[in-house]
């Protein structure tokens, strides 16, 4: 599990029919693009979308997927404590694409036949552990179920839907937030012993 | 006022009643038509995209099923949140439809769930001279980590049982609390 976001290897085919597919749903919504069209934009038979996605729910998945990591592809965060910066640029990413985003967000929240909804989990739960190394395991969870929560296009939705805010608004809705979490374990943080951090010369 | 159930009242309830043995996706119009009884022309009229469907069927689950308990202080948010999971723990297949809808791009002049203005009414009471930027970021985060979604989120994702997300949900409104001037009078547990 090395990015925050692994997604398995596409074919050429594939990524166009999941780009066709990406650039349809901003033209004219999720709902209405039928296979036709869609192998139409990728310049490629019907067929051959059905052979790689057999149902539209294997598409939606596949589709969210690939946007989740080109798209709306985060910088990798170093630190714990980097998060609400990753937080911040993610929500200005999610505004400039507003359709791709509520796709996005509506595949994580089909349950069992949905996207996996927390995507960025191992990669906190690794900072986390190395950073600060100390806390409970209940405290633990609470702090990545938190971060991972607001770490996703779900945020941008509520925030602009509930709220009505806007772009700069999200993003320092959701980095303040990220950073409230952060308050809680800021003074937990474990010296660091790999040299790194400590200028010993 | 009629009381006799209208048409659009009878599709919902009837997809409620197939939700209780698929998944909304697998719920076909033709299906809800053979359930209520009517013609799937019908159906389109009253839900013309199933994100309308999934839309209004999430609106008449939360009134008949998630019914929010009022709150007025932060102790009363608390515990309505904690009742409100447990209920969705209860009927998940609802809950993720609850979830799912909240995610959709909004098919009607959505208002803002009656929570949101809730939360926002319980600040005005509990920190009267917060500022207008933290209040908007309070009630949003408070928001966000009392919705379906975070609830689905850690259900699905991090395989926790309705204590342990009520748990979760008490650490982050600590964490937001924790954040405001010590002038707010907080009603801590």
């Amino acid at each position: 599990m090395g990015a925050a976001v692994t997604v398995p290897e596409l074919s050429g085919t594939q990524e166009a029919i999941l780009a066709a597919f990406a650039e349809l749903i901003e033209e004219v919504g999720s709902d209405d693009v039928s296979y036709r069209v869609i192998a139409r934009r990728a310049g490629i038979a019907e067929r051959t979308v059905f052979r790689n996605y057999p149902t539209r729910v294997d598409l939606l998945l596949a589709t969210a997927a690939w946007i989740e990591a080109t798209l709306f592809a985060r910088e990798e965060s170093h630190s714990i404590f980097d998060v609400p910066l990753a937080i911040r640029d993610a929500m200005q990413r999610y505004d400039a694409r507003p359709e791709l985003a509520h796709v996005v967000a509506e595949t994580a929240m089909r349950g069992v036949s949905g996207a996996a909804p927390s995507p960025s989990r191992a990669q906190l739960e690794r900072l986390l552990d190395a950073e600060v190394p100390s806390l409970d395991a209940a405290q633990r969870r609470a702090v990545i179920a938190a971060l991972s929560h607001l770490d996703s296009v779900g945020t941008w939705v509520t925030f602009r839907r509930e709220f009505g805010m806007d772009r700069r608004d999200i993003a320092d809705a959701a980095a303040w937030a990220a950073e409230a979490v952060l308050d809680s374990i800021r003074d937990r943080v474990a010296p660091q012993r790999d040299g790194l951090a400590s200028g010993n010369g | 006022m009629e009381e006799p159930v209208d048409t659009a009242t009878a599709i919902l309830a009837s997809a409620a009643v197939l939700l209780r043995e698929r998944t909304f996706d697998d719920i076909s119009y033709r299906a809800l038509a053979d359930e209520v009884g009517i013609s799937e022309r019908t159906i389109y009229r009253q839900y013309p995209t199933r994100p309308h469907l999934l839309a209004a069927l999430s609106n008449w689950i939360e009134q008949t099923c998630f019914p929010l308990p009022p709150f007025v202080t932060v102790s009363d948010f608390r515990a309505a949140v904690h009742e409100r999971f447990r209920a969705f723990d209860a009927s998940p297949a609802y809950a993720h439809v609850g979830a799912r809808a909240s995610a959709i791009s909004p098919t009607l002049d959505t208002e803002p769930a009656y929570i949101t203005r809730a939360i926002e009414a319980m600040l005005d009471v509990a920190a009267p001279t917060l500022n207008r930027r933290d209040r908007r970021r309070v009630a949003a985060s408070l928001r966000y980590f009392s919705s379906a979604m975070f609830w689905a989120r850690l259900r699905t994702g991090f395989d926790l049982d309705a204590a342990e997300i009520c748990d979760a949900f008490d650490h982050a409104v600590d964490s937001v609390l924790a954040k405001l001037p010590s002038s707010a009078t907080w009603a801590r547990p």
